[in-house]
């Protein structure tokens, strides 16, 4: 039958990049040693030559697959020889990544996930193959999860005609296409806020500056006042902004999610073009984001939670499906995707806070303690400190304004949260709910409130969707209801 | 099938009691250690003297609520889920259907094997809930029962 395979050459050049992603601190080892008589020059030569092409050579020598009409089976490992079979049903998501150098050569990178708990890398990452691979993959796993209801009796032949074709025929019309055009990826690029951690990374440059530079700007600094201060933070901001936005045009461009035999296809990327494919059964759930800047301009976040780590590397470690869309449209535009989604705005008030005084008490009561540590470090700056209770109070009050949910109907849950000016609304299909939790303290008996805690599954762990103050009611009724329910 | 709320065995407050004990063996150790670090490097004297009124009241806490934890400590087993209840400060009840376990498993260390009472562990596809001591018939009994009627709504599903 079909003998095991070697990933493309090209498949080498991933190797060796991942090794030095992983062993980038030994290049250090270089400048350590200028002497290239010495033993110990050369001895660092052999470390590196080995950790960034021998080894990476080994691993690629060793790595070899075969996609047979029942599994995926992937030999890999130099020493310890690991033999992996994925059969198709019980894949997640499969996730092609293809490089700009990879596009000419028709190859790319394909990586497999199951649910299965025990790695945080995936089950299958094939470095360099040709993309039929992939499409192959996808046929046998179309044939998989539809075969055993259809045709159970003829599973013997039914393997023989799938490998006799041309592995795939042409991909069928989508049911459902969207294209982000270049407003949206705009405006999506605008609103995103990763450019914290950009302004993070650059503030973090700032500390590597040497003391004498940095003495000697403070110098400036005073002399030119606080305007040119202000205008600098400014200017900062705006860096990191405007690398953050072209960091996100890059990921998202010619973003593209379709629907066909139910599953769900998103691609995105310019210089890596990353598709994933998601069975439509096997999502967990959906949630629609709106981070602060977002929520002024009405636009939202849609993503989907699988359960495996497909999307690691997206932001917030998730699925998007839809970067950017407007208040207005998104049931109208989501439901052709994800068909039990609500077809609009549904009504949430069955589960929501009365009084959001308690949880405006708790985020004052956390900024508490730094403030009050502050004033004892720094007596005299104590006090500038005190901006951080109305900021505490304001987050508590606006957590406790969007904690909101209903159950919509016996198969699908929706529950609202907020979090540091994010609002996160989940839809739950009830059958992907693992697991239900209600508490509350022997105080808020008296207030008669209750906290409700919903499990899911989520990537490689358990995502805790919680509503806290919640009329004790009304939790006790959706928990009633979950318990008792056929 | 109806069924009623089970408290657990009453043999797991000795349990508890021995390992309130065995946080104020631990806690005098680490006191003992802080007594010795003031002695030789000069620590300050009020690192060990905290550390000996936690070694007093901690334990003492831990006993004092064994009671309450015996008596709000429950589980329900029903052909469709598992209830389980906690805590008298802060209560809790967990649902988890019995479609949505993966497994269940059985452990018990030394002190539990002295008792013949094990700990149940019945995990989903993302949370694992703790059920802290069963006789070990009764253990096996509701893992049999458990793991037939995820089979059962296994089969239902598909």
């Amino acid at each position: 039958m079909t003998k095991p395979k070697r990933t493309h050459p090209l498949g080498l050049l991933q190797h060796i990049a991942k090794s030095i992603k992983d062993y980038w601190f030994l290049l250090i080892l270089v400048l350590t040693s200028h002497d290239y008589t010495s033993i110990w020059f050369w001895g660092i030569m052999t470390i590196l030559l080995v950790a960034f092409f021998i080894w990476p050579l080994a691993k690629w020598l060793t790595l070899t697959y075969v996609i047979a009409p029942d599994a995926i089976v992937v030999h890999s490992g130099v020493f310890v020889r690991h033999h992996e079979h994925i059969p198709y049903a019980r894949i997640q998501t499969v996730q092609n990544k293809q490089w700009f150098y990879l596009r000419p050569f028709k190859l790319e990178e394909v990586l497999i996930e199951t649910a299965s708990h025990s790695d945080s890398a995936p089950e299958a990452r094939l470095t360099a193959v040709p993309i039929t691979v992939a499409q192959l993959i996808n046929h046998y796993r179309q044939v998989a999860t539809t075969a055993p209801t259809a045709t159970d009796p003829q599973t013997d032949d039914s393997p023989a005609t799938a490998t006799e074709p041309a592995p795939v025929t042409a991909t069928p019309q989508p049911a459902a296409y969207y294209q982000i055009n270049y407003r949206d990826l705009v405006k999506f690029g605008l609103t995103s806020l990763i450019f914290i951690p950009f302004l993070l990374v650059l503030l973090g440059l700032y500390n590597k500056i040497p003391h004498k530079v940095a003495d000697a700007l403070i110098d400036d600094a005073s002399h030119l006042g606080l305007t040119l201060l202000i205008g600098g933070a400014i200017v900062i901001v705006l860096i990191a902004w405007l690398g953050a936005f072209l960091w996100t045009l890059t990921r998202y461009y010619h973003f593209e999610l379709s629907r066909s035999n139910h599953q769900l296809v998103a691609a995105k990327g310019l210089f890596q073009r990353n598709t994933v494919t998601a069975p439509l059964d096997r999502l967990q759930g959906v949630r629609i984001k709106q981070n602060i800047l977002r929520q002024w301009l009405h636009l939202q976040t849609i993503q989907v939670l699988v359960a495996s780590k497909a999307a690691s590397d997206d932001d917030d470690n998730d699925l998007v499906v839809m970067p950017v869309i407007d208040n207005a449209i998104v049931y109208r535009t989501m439901q052709p995707f994800i068909q039990w989604l609500p077809s609009q705005q549904p009504d949430l008030s069955a589960l929501r806070v009365a009084r959001s005084w308690y949880q405006i008490r708790n985020t004052m009561l956390v900024v508490a303690v730094p403030i009050a540590l502050l004033w004892w470090l720094w007596p005299s700056w104590g006090w500038l400190s005190l901006i951080l209770l109305p900021i505490a109070a304001l987050q508590g009050r606006f957590a406790a304004k969007n904690t909101a949910g209903a159950l919509l109907s016996p198969k699908l849950l929706a529950l609202q949260t907020g979090h540091f000016w994010e609002r996160e609304l989940y839809y739950i299909p009830t059958e992907k709910i693992q697991s239900m939790k209600v508490t509350r303290s022997i105080w808020m008996k008296r207030t008669h409130l209750a906290h409700l805690v919903v499990n899911i599954r989520h990537g490689n762990h358990n995502q805790a969707i919680e509503l806290r103050y919640l009329h004790a009611d009304a939790a006790h009724a959706i928990y009633d209801w979950y318990l008792h329910r056929t | 099938m109806p069924s009623t709320n089970h408290q657990l065995p009453p043999r797991i407050k000795r349990i508890w009691g021995l390992s309130a004990l065995g946080s104020l063996v631990a806690l005098l150790v680490i006191s003992g250690l802080l007594w010795l670090a003031h002695r030789y490097w000069d620590w300050s004297i009020w690192v060990p003297i905290f550390a000996l009124i936690l070694t007093v009241i901690e334990p003492l806490i831990e006993a004092g609520l064994i009671p309450y934890r015996y008596r709000f400590t429950r589980y329900h087993i029903t052909d469709l889920a598992v209830e389980m209840q906690a805590g008298f400060i802060f209560q809790k009840r967990v649902a988890i259907p019995i479609a949505r376990v993966q497994n269940v498993t059985l452990n018990a260390g030394p002190l539990l094997q002295w008792q013949k009472l094990t700990k149940v562990s019945i995990a989903t596809a993302s949370t694992s809930h703790d059920i802290e001591g069963l006789e070990l018939a009764e253990a096996e009994r509701l893992r049999e029962q458990i793991m037939r009627l995820a089979q059962e709504a296994r089969h239902d599903q598909a």
